[in-house]
């Protein structure tokens, strides 16, 4: 049994690197855009606050594997040509940026006015008040709903089996597919959980570091 | 001010450098799978120097990952061998099954190589080559089941592959389908599944191909199963091409026709079934 489970790791292995691949570069690139999908949405510009507003609504209102699908397989019919893991990444950070920004929307708009006004009479410029007393606040209060978002991402990289890469799920499928057998799927299942436990643990220590009024 | 629109600045410069250096690493194959999109001939398939094979990497014993990782099976056996033989490399790329046709014709694969029946539906879509192996959609059950023919299906839970010919062989008979409980049946994702809820008991039969299911049933034990004498037709397997390639086609036919004459085509298959199933 030991050696049937020592068997399944190195495909596991290729797999899991994949899956992190995948969520580490979603997250490099989704976060920060969030923040630019927030403050668009809040725009005092109509035509840029409607736009992103519309962004929003498609990216959250269709099913993520139908913006892999069409950005891999549909796009070309245009002429742009991804390869795999780009139309994966592309798809999952367009996905993800939508959601972060309306975490980082609710958590901008959650600073009260007085503070703007506060920070225009310390002679602070717009751009400087939001970067310097704004923005650390909202980071801070997001944290709770970017942890959930998180963990759902990675379980969401699952999905790009679609546009044929092979991630964590992938290579237990095809074990068990080869094997006749549930096993491999558990140890997916446990590889999961791992990674789970270990980003709890790591966003719960952000969590502290940054309540240092609490 | 200048500090404001630094550190936007270097956020941005990030980002940017970013997504440079990933399009840089994949850039190759981003360009290659361009040229793919574009080529019909098989002087496209020359400059480029391989051509790609797509395959389902669950479907055993046809094409699927080892213990090791590495791609094996009786119809990555056999892709390696033809083009051996026509003098090009080989690459062999896992693909969602159900996506197989979109794969092929955006030019993301040049070949459909996985058990793939032929059927009048895909021939609209891609050119086959001739059949190479037959295969019958087998009834299977579990062995103490009073389940003996077709008509003792009624009333009973029947089970397929979703989007497999065994979906379409039952679907041929639509007046036997209609019988069955719920008067469709069950679909899952893959024949193991659809095996695993047979044992379970939810399932009293599975329909499936013959190839696949004899490997499933070895692994998962002989004793437990039986298979009906009765089956829902017969059918044959090819090789799915894109219907402008029609070079490439005629040189897997004369390379499959020379392994077949030479003896190659019948070692290949008894090493994977035991027997030479070739047809």
């Amino acid at each position: 049994m030991l050696n049937y489970l020592l068997s399944l790791l190195p495909s596991m292995f290729e797999g899991l690197t994949l899956t992190l691949k995948v969520f580490t570069l979603t997250m490099m690139l989704s976060l920060p855009m969030g923040i630019f999908v927030a403050l668009g949405r809040l725009s005092k510009i109509k035509v840029i606050s409607r736009c992103v507003k519309i962004y929003i609504w498609i990216m959250r209102g269709t099913p993520l594997i139908l913006q892999l699908v069409f950005i891999f397989f549909g796009l070309p019919l245009v002429g742009i040509t991804f390869d795999r893991f780009q139309a994966a990444l592309i798809a999952f950070t367009l996905n993800y940026a939508a959601y972060f920004g309306e975490i980082f929307r609710a958590g901008i708009q959650s600073i009260e006015l007085g503070q703007y006004e506060a920070a225009k009479v310390l002679g602070f410029g717009p751009i400087k008040a939001f970067t310097r007393i704004v923005l650390p606040q909202v980071l801070k209060r997001v944290l709770p709903p970017v942890s959930n978002e998180v963990i759902t991402l990675i379980k969401d990289t699952s999905l790009v089996y679609v546009v044929g890469l092979g991630e964590l799920l992938r290579s237990g499928k095809i074990a068990s597919n080869r094997d006749a057998s549930l096993v491999p799927l558990i140890v997916v299942a446990f590889f999961y959980l791992m990674l789970t436990a270990i980003l709890t643990k790591a966003l719960k220590l952000c969590e502290d570091k940054y309540s240092y009024y609490h | 001010m200048k500090k404001r629109f630094k550190g936007a600045l270097l956020v941005l410069v990030v980002l940017i450098s970013i997504i440079v250096i990933l399009t840089g690493c994949t850039g190759a194959a981003g360009s290659q799978a361009t040229d793919n999109t574009k080529s019909t001939g098989f002087e496209k398939l020359q400059e480029i120097g391989y051509v790609t094979v797509g395959f389902d990497d669950t479907f055993v014993p046809m094409g699927f990952k080892n213990e090791n990782g590495e791609i094996v099976g009786f119809d990555i056996d056999l892709a390696k061998e033809v083009f051996k033989r026509i003098g090009i490399e080989v690459k062999f790329q896992p693909i969602d099954w159900s996506m197989k046709e979109t794969e092929l014709n955006t030019g993301n694969i040049d070949l459909i190589w996985n058990g793939y029946t032929i059927t009048d539906e895909r021939k609209e879509k891609v050119a086959f080559t001739k059949p190479y192996l037959e295969n019958r959609q087998i009834i299977i059950t579990l062995a103490d089941s009073d389940i003996n023919s077709k008509a003792n299906l009624k009333g009973k839970t029947v089970a397929a592959q979703n989007g497999s010919s065994s979906l379409d062989a039952i679907n041929s008979e639509p007046e036997l389908a209609a019988t069955f409980k719920d008067g469709a049946p069950v679909l899952f994702d893959t024949n193991n599944e659809a095996l695993m809820d047979l044992e379970a008991k939810r399932t009293d039969a599975v329909v499936a191909d013959e190839i696949l299911a004899r490997y499933y049933i070895a692994e998962r034990g002989q004793e437990k199963y039986k298979v009906l004498d009765q089956d829902f037709g017969k059918e044959e397997y090819g090789i799915g091409i894109r219907k402008e390639d029609t070079e490439l086609l005629e040189k897997v036919n004369k390379a499959l026709d020379e392994m077949r004459s030479d003896g190659t085509f019948a070692k290949i298959s008894e090493q994977w079934f035991g027997a030479n199933i070739e047809k």
